[in-house]
């Protein structure tokens, strides 16, 4: 479970580093271009975190020898530069995922495990949290053997409480990552509301018990208690 | 009024002014140098008539040289002994017309007996001279005004031929472009006024290239401790001991932060579009354009239960230009018509030939509508929004030359673009 940060940003990598360890990563830091180099190897990473400006050198080289290596790692390029080119250009280079600063780390776990998964070379995946079983690939959702029709922004969102499990998840960051950068505004926070209600009672029709706790003003928490 | 036009008015009407009141002091002058001539010959026929008169008055002379009458009368009391010079008309026996005569009357006695003579001279010749010196004056004058009007259109056309390429270059000059190049006049003044429009003009361009660099440096380096204070909040929300408060202080700052991070990229992105980095070119289908983002808001649009109209049917409009452009675009306008709609609303989006209508029910405007499209001119009563959206498709749509409209009418909001031929 290890994951590659090349990020110039001390306090950010500090954060950053922090919140995947509690979800279970194990982090190999990078600050510069030339540590990261070197540390392209040391492990069979699921996925690195490239950050593109760096003090001495270029993000997008990183993935581009990362990718000649033959790696099989997720890359998720993590950039304040926010233009189209550059995220076209991060992609064709091999980048799997294009994430713009300033992010949400529920979203950047989120990504990374959907990132892991597309990159995992074994069989489907299943997905478990509690009744609720998950096969992101084709799309399906199971509460006890019993199959529960969710639209497919229901599913994604399904799928983002699953990765943030036990966390503290802000409504600006579930509008974020369903709406990703443009759509929404500020209407999107009765958009996410409605969709999670319904989410929930589909689940709980299906014969889930209600995963969802409230955090009053502040958003949810998929947990398990 | 233009500059050619002006200098000569100005000239014309001062030499009309100059030249009547000059016409008319000559003419009095010419005039009186007439009579005065006239009223010497008079004084000199009559040194001759009194040296003559007896043989007058035996009727010996018929007539006088000099003049062309003479009245001899005897003289009646009270009759003033000096000289009497005057003006009269008599009927002229040849043509059988007044014409007007200049006399002389004086006083000769002869014998006991005094006589009233009266010598007349014909003004005629006299008058016509001053009226041929006038009517080649008053030629002179039109010439000569004449001459001015070429003269002015001569120096425009060449001496200032300078000044109004200046000025159209003038009238071209975009800070986006290239700092002005004038060229060197033969006009000193011309040079020193070219050398100042330069001097402003560079200027100006690297100030705007500077604030453009700013802005862009700005909202870059913004965004690094951005994400490092949206992340530290969020990690900090983690904590298992924070109670209620302490979360709604966190939430307020989450809230804050993303709200700056947000106003940040879209700062960026106007940014980038005045500084023309979007130089992608791509022909894009308005309909399956506005189909993708319509799909994408469609779950927005029914939690509002909101009716979408589409009048785009068999038409197919292209417009060529950057997609990711297009897609801010298209989202705006169409989340704007979302978020100010009303609840079981209605929005019609029509894609007619040349141009792309967006229309939605709402309330109307709480500013004026000349604001609409400004930076940061929004709703006061909603938040959440800070009037950027707008803004940024104005921006969108100068950049390549479309020309979009808003209208109020009968509760609807309606955005009209139309794209150049």
């Amino acid at each position: 479970m290890h994951i590659l940060i090349v990020e110039d940003e001390l306090p950010l990598m500090e954060s950053m580093v922090s919140y995947l360890e509690m979800e279970g990563f194990r982090c190999e830091q990078a600050t510069s271009y030339h540590a990261g180099l070197c540390s392209l190897d040391k492990h069979a990473y699921i996925c690195m975190l490239i950050d593109l400006n760096l003090p001495d050198g270029e993000g997008l080289d990183l993935v581009r020898l990362a990718r000649q290596n033959k790696t099989s790692s997720g890359i998720i390029i993590v950039s304040a530069r926010n233009a189209l080119e550059e995220r076209v250009k991060g992609l064709s280079l091999g980048a799997d995922d294009y994430l713009v600063k300033p992010f949400h780390l529920s979203e950047l776990v989120a990504r990374i495990q959907s990132v892991a998964r597309r990159t995992r070379t074994q069989g489907e995946e299943i997905l478990k949290f509690g009744v609720i079983r998950v096969m992101p690939e084709e799309r399906t959702c199971y509460v006890n053997e019993r199959q529960v029709d969710l639209t497919r922004k229901e599913h994604d969102l399904l799928l983002y409480m699953m990765a943030n499990r036990n966390r503290v998840i802000t409504k600006e960051s579930i509008a974020d990552y369903l709406w990703g950068e443009y759509g929404g505004g500020y209407g999107s926070y009765d958009f996410v509301y409605t969709h999670l209600k319904n989410l929930k009672r589909k689940l709980q029709d299906a014969g889930s018990p209600d995963y969802v706790q409230n955090i009053y003003g502040v958003g949810y928490k998929f947990t398990l208690e | 009024m233009k500059l050619l036009t002006k200098t000569t008015l100005y000239i014309a009407t001062l030499s009309l002014f100059l030249f009547f009141f000059m016409g008319i002091i000559f003419f009095q002058v010419l005039k009186n140098m007439s009579i005065s001539e006239l009223n010497r010959e008079l004084s000199r026929t009559k040194e001759v008539v009194v040296d003559v008169f007896p043989h007058f008055l035996g009727g010996q002379l018929k007539g006088l040289p000099g003049i062309d009458s003479i009245s001899i009368k005897l003289a009646w009391p009270g009759m003033e002994a000096s000289d009497q010079f005057g003006d009269t008309l008599m009927l002229e026996p040849m043509t059988n017309q007044y014409m007007t005569f200049r006399y002389i009357q004086f006083r000769s006695e002869h014998g006991n007996v005094a006589y009233a003579i009266k010598l007349f001279k014909s003004t005629t010749p006299a008058d016509k001279l001053v009226e041929q010196v006038t009517l080649m004056m008053t030629m002179m004058v039109i010439l000569f005004l004449a001459g001015i009007f070429f003269l002015n259109r001569f120096i425009f056309a060449n001496l200032w031929k300078d000044f109004f390429g200046a000025l159209e270059k003038l009238k071209q000059f975009d800070t986006v472009k290239e700092p002005l190049k004038l060229g060197d006049p033969d006009v000193e003044e011309f040079i020193e006024l070219n050398r100042v429009l330069e001097r402003m003009s560079l200027r100006l361009c690297s100030d705007y290239r500077e604030l453009r660099e700013y802005t862009d440096h700005t909202t870059h380096e913004l965004q690094t401790p951005l994400a490092v204070i949206k992340t530290k909040t969020e990690l900090l929300m983690q904590s298992t001991n924070l109670g209620s408060k302490e979360m709604q202080l966190l939430q307020s700052i989450n809230t804050s932060t993303n709200h700056l991070s947000r106003l940040n990229s879209t700062l960026a992105l106007i940014t980038r579009i005045e500084n023309q980095q979007f130089t992608q070119k791509l022909k894009i289908n308005l309909k399956e354009l506005l189909d993708k983002h319509l799909g994408m808001l469609h779950e927005l649009v029914e939690l509002r239960n909101i009716v979408v109209e589409r009048r785009c049917e068999g038409k197919k409009q292209f417009i060529t230009m950057d997609n990711g452009l297009a897609d801010i675009l298209v989202t705006n306008l169409l989340n704007n018509a979302i978020v100010h709609n009303v609840e079981g609303g209605k929005i019609i989006v029509e894609v007619a030939d040349g141009a792309l209508c967006i229309s939605n029910n709402g309330p109307a405007l709480s500013f004026n509508e000349q604001d609409l499209f400004k930076r940061f001119v929004r709703d006061t009563k909603r938040t959440g929004n800070f009037g950027l959206g707008l803004s940024l498709v104005k921006k969108i749509c100068d950049y390549y030359g479309f020309r979009i409209s808003y209208t109020y009418e009968m509760d609807l909001h309606l955005f009209r673009i139309i794209f150049p031929k």
